[in-house]
């Protein structure tokens, strides 16, 4: 990652903390703030799973517009588990939902919605 | 077994051979099972299927857990029959042996009327007239084609009909003796004088384990399965085969012929097995595309408990 990059001086912080988790959180940020224009933009130090998240609201003409939400990047070259999930939920004080960023060497990003309990289709 | 439903186990499979309490399961208790019997002529053909209904390891344990059903060791439930068991089941398959000759009998008399009608005085006439009406259309035909030069016309004479000796028509024969019959094998074995499971019935899933008979669960695998499929079902839904979606089950909220699922179910064996995140792309994008929600169950052996995920496609990016 680019030190030079301007959205460097966000992600700074919580990069350098955990520097494994760096690549997919910048991809991430620079995603969801340039490419998808959502508002609000943070980054979030989850110190409890040792990574970084991002929150933010989505542009105004979608769905749930003021609705505060959260992201999580991985790598897809990570694994993970039913416990590391939870573990950001709780991190993140028990929202309904959180998104799953699913990033690959090839900077393509994609997002899941990963709801607690059994919640039906939203189609 | 006190109106318990018989699970009738052959090889570790549970199969119900009565339709009264396949209707029973599914009505009653909202488990369907799988018809797989076959027709013996057509056994490659899959579109109609019939009895015995197989049902799934989770849903027999369920069902006997639940005292609603009972484990019957098939192989095991026929002693040899007494002389006088044997001896009336004998006589009836004659008597049914004969009822058949019999019926098969009176059909081929039925023909038989029917070939003596062709002969009689009233259809030899009529097909007489028929014969000298044909016969002389073909007559004119050919004349007409001599008057234009057609070389292949001959001049032949009509071809006389033998007349045929219209006496009395003979006695309708008597009923030929068929000696032709089918043998018929009953489906369900109860309706056979010495079948007694009660020696071979097991009423809970440790007794039918001791036993030798059933396995599940055997496995901590197993045990999510189970632990998760009883879940569901506790909630009210309806579960299916999830393999036509990726899944370990469909989750219906009603009957399956009335409704369509809404979720398809992933187990997973305990909090820390390890997912990877391919996985959840491969199951959310599936599920969406699909108009369901994957669930990811995670199954806790120590609590004995079931925790949801619910996975979507976020609909950006």
């Amino acid at each position: 990652m680019l030190e030079i990059h301007p959205s460097y001086p966000a992600l700074a912080s919580v990069a350098e903390k955990y520097p494994t988790h760096r690549g997919s959180l910048f991809q991430t940020y620079n995603d969801i703030l340039l490419a998808q224009q959502w508002r609000d933009v943070q980054v979030i130090d989850l110190a409890r799973c040792k990574r970084g998240a991002i929150q933010g609201r989505r542009p105004r003409t979608a769905a749930d517009a003021d609705l505060l939400l959260h992201i999580v990047p991985c790598s897809l070259a990570e694994s993970i588990s039913l416990a590391w999930i939870q573990d950001v939920f709780a991190a993140l004080a028990n929202p309904p939902s959180i998104y799953l960023a699913v990033v690959s060497d090839d900077s393509s990003i994609v997002y899941y919605k990963l709801s607690s309990g059994i919640v039906k289709p939203s189609i | 077994m006190n109106g318990r439903i018989p699970i009738r186990v052959a090889n570790k499979r549970a199969y119900v051979w009565d339709v009264d309490d396949l209707n029973r399961i599914r009505s009653d208790h909202r488990l369907c099972g799988l018809l797989v019997g076959t027709l013996p002529h057509l056994s490659q053909q899959n579109v109609f299927l019939g009895l015995p209904s197989q049902l799934t390891p989770e849903e027999a344990t369920l069902l006997v857990e639940k005292e609603y059903a009972v484990f019957v060791d098939d192989a095991n439930a026929y002693p040899e029959p007494s002389l006088s068991q044997f001896q009336q089941w004998s006589a009836e398959q004659k008597e049914y042996i004969k009822h058949q000759q019999a019926v098969l009998g009176a059909e081929n008399t039925k023909a038989q009327e029917l070939a003596q009608l062709a002969v009689s005085e009233e259809a030899i006439r009529k097909r007489k007239e028929r014969e000298l009406k044909r016969q002389q259309k073909a007559m004119e035909l050919r004349k007409l084609q001599e008057m234009e030069g057609d070389p292949v016309a001959g001049s032949e004479l009509p071809v006389p009909i033998p007349a045929v000796n219209a006496g009395p028509s003979t006695s309708p024969t008597s009923p030929s003796a068929h000696t032709q019959y089918n043998v018929c094998i009953t489906t369900p074995s109860s309706a056979l004088s010495w079948y007694s499971p009660d020696s071979c019935t097991y009423s809970t899933i440790e007794a039918a384990q001791e036993a030798g008979i059933w396995d599940f669960p055997s496995n901590l695998q197993d045990r999510a399965r189970y632990g998760v499929f009883k879940d569901l079902w506790e909630q009210g839904y309806f579960l299916g085969g999830g393999i036509r979606f990726g899944g370990d089950y469909l989750v219906y909220p009603g009957d399956p012929l009335r409704y369509h699922s809404h979720f398809c179910a992933t187990v997973i064996e305990s909090q820390t097995h390890s997912i990877q995140p391919m996985e959840i792309v491969a199951h959310g994008r599936l599920g969406t595309a699909t108009k369901k929600t994957h669930l990811f169950c995670g199954w806790d052996d120590e609590r004995k408990t079931v925790s949801y995920l619910s996975i979507e496609w976020a609909g950006f990016g």
